[in-house]
């Protein structure tokens, strides 16, 4: 063979060679999220089980706050230094989208979620009909009620309705005791709109419908008179309702040591009840949310998160991010048959959301306080998912405030909450 | 002669010029262009296009962009306003304290007072959200000693901003107090031993030497602690994010929430124009006041 010939062969070699070298090369991924220590460090045991089977894939995770999460995600993403991965709540994704932050997920992973996960939630992580994460938890809403409080006042079951709530928030307040009946929230969006949601579907009505606002509905103007007459009976104290940066704070220390007798919450903060209660936990019950005058059943809302890959990251950064999350939400990496990522989420209290995952937690699921949850879900409707939905969220947030200090009359929240609306969702949509 | 001193004077002065025409006058003028501008943050500047004075008839309008943005300005004039209106007598009345030559543990009083103002602000956060806490805070349990029932601070639109500024004031007044002493010490001692022969009394030195000589340093504290209050976001970002009803939404914390989680780039880059704009106007009127009494 001529030295010529076996130069170009050696070529075609290298060349044929070279993707392969290339996947052999080191790869860093990042993961940012806005969980507690203790659950990053789960999920840096799930990383390191992973490089076990690549060890050229480094993972490493970061945490923020969760009121800085979205600034951290659109200052950095904007580059290829950012987080390669990012969990995302569901409210924030179309935006991310549009403003090309996150890449659509590669077909084989878009199947694979297209198949194992309920078809409400896929939805929710889709923009377009393209799939941009891959879906984890699922929260939803339900009534918390301290059951030793309830025996103190000689109540003996959750309110149903909407007049046996405003009655059980009445009976438990006692204001010399520093008691309020129901506990609002305040000072974080989605602590404030949620819970006024929950009770608005739970009324019949909707925050929007066909991309529109709905404010103006019959039950929406009931809702809002339902947060007024809490505050007027004076079952529901606002200085008692603040939340910090971290979604915890006052209204959360007052549940836990027994100033207030119910609110309304997601799932999620399992894991903080249990390290603000101890033992005490066992006094947490869970019930649907109360059913409005205009209202057929209990309904509640929910939201999903869903893990995201940086567009601005290099090509196999992102493809070992896809690998990395597809391993993570997969059905064989976790125990018994479950995803490791809801080994992850089930230790917060958080409910997995891919089918396969439901089916081998069920044991846990059936705990007295998560049980009520998840028999709400089935009747639970996804928070909307606009273009400007968090600012829409913000602006609802401010006026329910207002509403809750006693600002502005029911009537005057309802108005100028569906004219922001329908000014934010109108611009947004441009 | 004279044109080579004034090129070599070009020469050197050139260096520091581009530094600040690059690193503080082309942000400036880059933030100008793109007040007048439709563009999101996550997109190239090629991406922007003009819209006029759009931006700033929406952020003066009457929806929700507006009035964000109308209370967001009025809470940042209040919290300033406070702000220095409490840290400058507190800092001269801390100055005169600590300067006094005839009382013992001046230069301790000194340290400690300046050692607040080296506390990391998270630090701070911490310890006074925990100060205010409603339930469980320490003030509350203190006023319930002398029969004084509870306040929401942080807790209430009435009084969140107050209980920011106060947090403010803690932490600032040490520094205004060392300006203060550094000014004092300008004052020559032989005009208190010849008003003191006169026959004036403490306070009358206090008004007629201390106060007018300590002009030119009350107004350099002015314009800092203007400066800083006007800049105030951490506080406002780690303990209230701006609630309850938007009590504690000052502008930096509104133009953060804007221009980079809503990812509105014109409308946040006019919020920041009018910022600079209050800026300017405050502290030229400032200046134009004190001149207008040294003119006097």
């Amino acid at each position: 063979m001529s030295l010529a010939w076996t130069s170009k062969l050696a070529l075609a070699a290298g060349l044929a060679l070279l993707p392969g070298s290339a996947w052999a090369e080191a790869v860093n991924i990042s993961y940012l999220t806005h969980w507690s220590p203790e659950t990053v460090a789960l999920l840096e045991n799930a990383a390191k089980e992973y490089s076990k089977t690549h060890p050229d894939v480094t993972v490493t995770v970061r945490a923020v706050p969760f009121g800085d999460l979205l600034t951290t995600l659109r200052s950095q993403s904007g580059g290829s230094d950012g987080a390669t991965i990012g969990g995302i709540y569901d409210l924030w994704l179309p935006e991310l989208a549009r403003d090309k932050l996150v890449a659509p997920a590669p077909e084989v992973v878009a199947a694979e979620v297209k198949g194992a996960w309920p078809a409400g939630v896929v939805s929710a992580a889709s923009v377009g009909g393209a799939l941009y994460g891959i879906p984890n938890e699922i929260d939803v809403y339900a009534l918390n009620y301290n059951k030793d409080l309830f025996k103190q006042a000689g109540i003996e079951a959750a309110p149903g309705t909407w007049d046996e709530f405003r009655e059980t928030a009445k009976k438990l307040t006692k204001k010399d005791a520093g008691q309020q009946g129901f506990g609002m929230i305040n000072s974080w969006a989605a602590g404030v709109v949620h819970p006024f949601a929950s009770l608005l579907v739970s009324n019949g009505g909707e925050l929007v419908g066909d991309g529109k606002p709905v404010l103006d509905s019959k039950q929406a103007g009931e809702t809002f008179e339902l947060y007024e007459g809490l505050i007027k009976d004076g079952s529901s104290e606002p200085s008692m309702a603040t939340a910090d940066a971290n979604t915890t704070g006052p209204f959360l220390d007052n549940f836990v040591s027994g100033k207030t007798g119910m609110i309304i919450m997601a799932n999620w903060w399992e894991s903080a009840l249990k390290t603000g209660m101890g033992d005490k936990f066992a006094n947490i019950a869970t019930a649907p949310i109360p059913v409005g005058p205009s209202g057929d059943k209990p309904h509640s809302i929910s939201y999903s998160w869903m893990t995201v890959v940086n567009a601005k990251a290099g090509e196999a950064e992102q493809k070992a991010a896809w690998d990395f999350l597809a391993w993570l939400n997969g059905a064989k990496s976790g125990q018994n048959g479950a995803s490791a990522m809801s080994d992850i989420l089930m230790s917060m209290g958080i409910l997995p959301s891919r089918s396969s995952d439901i089916e081998a937690h069920k044991g846990k699921l059936g705990s007295e306080f998560l049980a009520g949850y998840v028999s709400v879900l089935s009747d639970a409707r996804p928070f909307p998912v606009v273009p400007g939905g968090q600012e829409f969220s913000e602006s609802l947030q401010q006026t329910l405030e207002a509403l809750q200090y006693g600002q502005i009359s029911a009537q005057e929240a309802q108005a100028k909450a569906q004219a922001d609306a329908i000014s934010i969702l109108e611009r947004a949509a441009k | 002669m004279t044109n080579g001193y004034r090129a070599s004077a070009g020469i050197m002065l050139a260096p520091a010029v581009s530094l600040i025409g690059v690193f503080i006058l082309l942000p400036m003028l880059l933030t100008v262009w793109l007040s007048f501008n439709d563009w999101s943050t996550q997109t190239p500047f090629s991406e922007a296009h003009f819209v006029g004075l759009a931006n700033f008839h929406d952020i003066f309008g009457p929806t929700s962009v507006g009035r964000d943005f109308k209370g967001a300005l009025v809470n940042t004039a209040i919290y300033t306003a406070l702000s220095v209106a409490i840290i400058l007598p507190l800092s001269v009345l801390f100055g005169l304290l600590v300067h006094q030559r005839d009382v013992g543990g001046g230069t301790l009083l000194r340290t400690v007072l300046f050692s607040t103002y080296m506390v990391p602000m998270i630090a701070v956060a911490l310890v006074w959200s925990k100060l205010y806490s409603p339930s469980e805070g320490p003030f509350n349990q203190m006023l319930g000693l002398v029969g004084v029932g509870p306040q929401p601070w942080l807790s209430s639109p009435r009084s969140a901003l107050i209980s920011i500024v106060l947090l403010n004031v803690w932490q600032q007044v040490g520094y205004f107090t060392v300006l203060a002493i550094a000014g004092l010490t300008q004052i020559p001692g032989s005009l208190y031993e010849a008003a003191t022969l006169d026959g004036a009394n403490r306070t009358e030195q206090f008004r007629y030497i201390t106060l007018p000589l300590l002009r030119r340093t009350l107004l350099f504290s002015a314009v800092i602690a203007i400066i800083n209050a006007v800049q105030v976001f951490e506080p406002v970002a780690l303990i209230t994010q701006g609630g309850p009803v938007g009590s504690t939404n000052v502008l930096t914390y509104h133009i953060r929430r804007v221009g980079i989680e809503r990812a509105q780039g014109g409308l946040g880059s006019a919020m920041a124009v009018m910022l600079m704009l209050s800026l300017i106007v405050a502290v030229c009127a400032l200046f134009a006041i004190m001149n207008r009494k040294d003119d006097e």
